[in-house]
């Protein structure tokens, strides 16, 4: 379970984040879905540790920033940057040792071939496209096995065949009882996934909607009918 | 611990594997390593001849090197902007369960590497050199690369780590840290114009007991002095005192709580890195000054002309914004280099020294400068990677001529600051200084053109370094080729004419260097 409780975030005056609370439960796709500029991937880089912030942010009951905790999560960053000395599959190693991961080589392999790198495991980060490191920073996070997984931006650069192993991975997760909170602005992308959707608009979530709330309200009409008619 | 340990042994691992398999690696090592030599050989000399191959030599250069590297430290530390991450730690390393103290020490085990590094080369040079004996030496071998790491370590913990002392603190701490720098400056000034600045006096400063009783730095130099001239009442309470801070700073910093808050500013400042390599790659300067010069100011500009000529102006428009408009770290480098010239001229009587040749005493200079950075990218050099440029229906002569006209400009001004002072003091004529900064824009156009017939002859075949050396090379055999004329025409018919002759036929280089050059503006393919 991933719980936000009035996380606030300043960079200098400006309010990026303002007192943002939610609750993704074990099992359920989270989507953070806002335009640019609406503090989503503050909000992630604030559960993911990277940032100083103001409230609370608990994964399965522990604070985030806890050892403990970051053994449970992954982590994929709107902007993949790899370790330019190293292979993919040095990359994967380091995972692999740094998590304690109990995935096997087996698995590895079957995971790299799943996003269409296994015959380019020894290519070093530098020698990797944008796609490419998209799927390895993907790779790297599924390698770790984890109870929550942040995903920011997780499509942009992918190309089709990926973005469907993804979208099949994460509904593998979900169905082992993990926790997923995506954010993105690609209504189109999340459609058949998102079981809990967090609308946000400047710094604030301005619309909270579970699945069974929104019935056959289809997820664009979600999205503009609270941006648009400026619901609070 | 496991995992960090693999990580950076692989990343290690790699690079060195990578650098083995680039011939150039072995021809930049040779250079390096025989440079080096040159340089110890040089250096030996020099401290036999003035007699200060001596241990008392050696305490007061390694004197000056504490009172610089500590409060160095100090400052980038307290600015959390000394350790460099990568935004591939960022990305796989602060996010992981690995604990954030243990991320510093891993990131420190670089300034670690460079203490173990410098303490080995400063041994040597203290047993062949300074004939300060091997056992002494070992002990300050021991004594360097061990307290002075434990120190650092604990800086870096204290002041990266900690999450309890307000921002204020460490602010504090760096104001003061200037302050001492502007101490340090201002005793120095003050000897050099009430006594003539000599090696004595500087060894009589960090002798000084006051000096000596700074806190960490004096200290430090306290425990040198003890090692190298004996024992001494404030050398002992001084290395005392070093010991008990050393140790104190550390033990404090392992028992302080850090949660990782200062991922952010490390995040912010490889992100910073990033961006200020990439401009720098692309020759813009004004990344150099630093994270404030960044803003850019409102301009604008009449686009006087259509076709390339517009690559000028949209040149000029960006110039106008920048708050350092065309001046950059090169101008200050031609100024500096300027006074420089002036000042040896004047306190060394080159004028006189060297009669009519005096004149080339200057190009030398410019010479051996635009030698030194012909690897360096310009700002112009974006030019080539924007689709744009291939698109305007013009000749690509005047593609280059344009998209490099704002340069030549910056060169005549820069060579105007590196000619003036000495042309001054050493009594130059304006028709020669004229020359001169001819010379100078001639070479740092041949440094544009050339630098793109390298890109297009080798493209990427032999790596950056290799490159770099290619592009080196051409400027070079354009300086020989040039030489040549200047010799014959200062042998038979005056050094004047020499110079002229040399700065013609530099001229001719130049634009056959254009018209090479120009190739580049025909299609974009010729840079992949």
């Amino acid at each position: 379970m991933l719980e936000i409780q009035e996380l606030t975030k300043k960079y200098g005056k400006t309010l990026a984040v303002d007192h943002v609370s939610f609750v993704v439960p074990n099992g359920r796709v989270g989507i953070l879905l806002g335009p640019n500029g609406a503090g989503k991937s503050t909000v992630i880089k604030s559960i993911a540790g990277l940032l100083r912030f103001q409230g609370g942010v608990g994964v399965e009951g522990m604070p985030a920033r806890t050892l403990e905790a970051k053994r449970m999560f992954a982590y994929v960053p709107e902007i993949p940057a790899m370790f330019d000395a190293l292979t993919v599959r040095e990359h994967l190693e380091y995972i692999r040792r740094a998590y304690d991961s109990p995935i096997t080589d087996g698995e590895i392999e079957r995971l790299l071939d799943r996003f269409e790198m296994g015959d380019k495991q020894d290519k070093l980060g530098s020698e990797l496209s944008k796609g490419m490191m998209q799927k390895v920073s993907i790779c790297c996070a599924l390698a770790i096995q984890p109870r929550a997984i942040l995903l920011d931006e997780p499509m942009v650069g992918l190309d089709p065949a990926a973005i469907k192993e993804l979208k099949a991975a994460v509904l593998e997760l979900r169905a082992q009882g993990a926790t997923i909170l995506l954010s993105t602005h690609m209504l189109e992308m999340v459609k058949d996934l998102w079981d809990i959707l967090f609308i946000m608009r400047q710094g604030r979530i301005v619309g909270t909607f579970t699945r069974e709330e929104a019935k056959d309200e289809d997820i664009e009409n979600l999205f503009f009918r609270i941006t648009e008619g400026g619901a609070s | 611990m496991r995992a960090c340990i693999y990580l950076y042994q692989r990343i290690a691992a790699n690079r060195v594997k990578k650098a083995l398999r680039r011939p150039v690696t072995y021809v930049v090592g040779l250079v390096v390593l025989l440079y080096a030599a040159a340089a110890c050989v040089s250096f030996s000399l020099i401290l036999e001849e003035g007699g200060l191959a001596s241990p008392e030599t050696l305490t007061t250069c390694l004197s000056l090197l504490i009172f610089g590297m500590i409060p160095g430290n100090l400052l980038g530390y307290a600015r959390r902007r000394g350790l460099v991450f990568s935004p591939g730690d960022v990305h796989f390393v602060f996010p992981a369960p690995i604990h954030p103290k243990l991320v510093l020490m891993l990131a420190g085990v670089r300034s670690f590497a460079l203490n173990i590094l410098l303490g080995t080369a400063v041994t040597a040079a203290g047993i062949w050199l300074f004939h300060a004996g091997t056992v002494r030496m070992l002990l300050f071998f021991l004594f360097f690369v061990a307290l002075e790491s434990v120190l650092e370590a604990g800086i870096i913990l204290f002041c990266y780590g900690n999450e309890r002392l307000p921002e204020r603190f460490f602010k504090g701490l760096t104001a003061l840290t200037y302050v001492f720098f502007a101490v340090v400056i201002g005793i120095a000034v003050f000897l050099l114009l009430s006594r003539r600045m000599s090696f004595g006096l500087l060894q009589e400063f960090f002798s000084m007991d006051a000096v000596l009783m700074v806190p960490i730095v004096g200290w430090n130099v306290a425990a040198v002095r003890l090692i190298f001239l004996g024992p001494d009442p404030v050398a002992v309470a001084g290395t005392v005192l070093y010991l008990a801070s050393t140790a104190a700073v550390f033990l404090a910093a392992l028992r302080m709580r850090c949660t990782g808050e200062y991922y952010e500013d490390a995040m912010g400042f490889a992100e910073e890195l990033r961006i200020r390599k990439e401009k720098m790659e692309k020759g813009d300067g004004s990344y150099l000054f630093g994270k404030k010069w960044k803003k850019m100011k409102a301009a604008s500009v009449e686009y006087k002309g259509s076709y390339a000529k517009a690559i000028y102006y949209r040149q000029l428009l960006e110039y106008r914004k920048c708050p350092t408009f065309i001046f950059g770290w090169n101008t200050l480098l031609n100024l500096g280099v300027g006074i420089l010239v002036a000042a040896v001229g004047h306190f060394h009587g080159l004028g006189e020294e060297f009669g009519a040749m005096k004149v080339f005493l200057i190009p030398a200079v410019a010479a051996y400068v635009a030698f030194l950075f012909s690897g360096y990218a310009t700002r112009w050099s974006k030019e080539l990677e924007n689709p744009y440029t291939y698109l305007i229906p013009d000749t690509p002569l005047r593609k280059l001529w344009h998209a490099t006209k704002i340069e030549h400009i910056r060169a005549a001004v820069d060579g105007i600051l590196l000619t003036a002072p000495g042309a001054l003091v050493l009594g130059i004529g304006p028709a020669t200084a004229v020359l001169t900064v001819f010379w100078h824009v001639c070479l740092r156009a041949n440094h544009l053109y050339y630098n793109m017939l390298a890109d297009a002859l080798v493209g990427r075949v032999l790596g950056n370094t290799g490159r770099s050396i290619v592009k080196l090379l051409f400027q070079g055999a354009a300086i020989a080729l040039s030489a040549f004329p200047a010799v014959l025409g200062g042998v038979f018919l005056g050094a004047e004419a020499g110079l002229f002759l040399m700065a013609a036929s530099m001229g001719l280089l130049t634009l056959a260097g254009a018209a090479l050059a120009s190739v580049s503006f025909s299609r974009m393919e010729a840079l992949c």
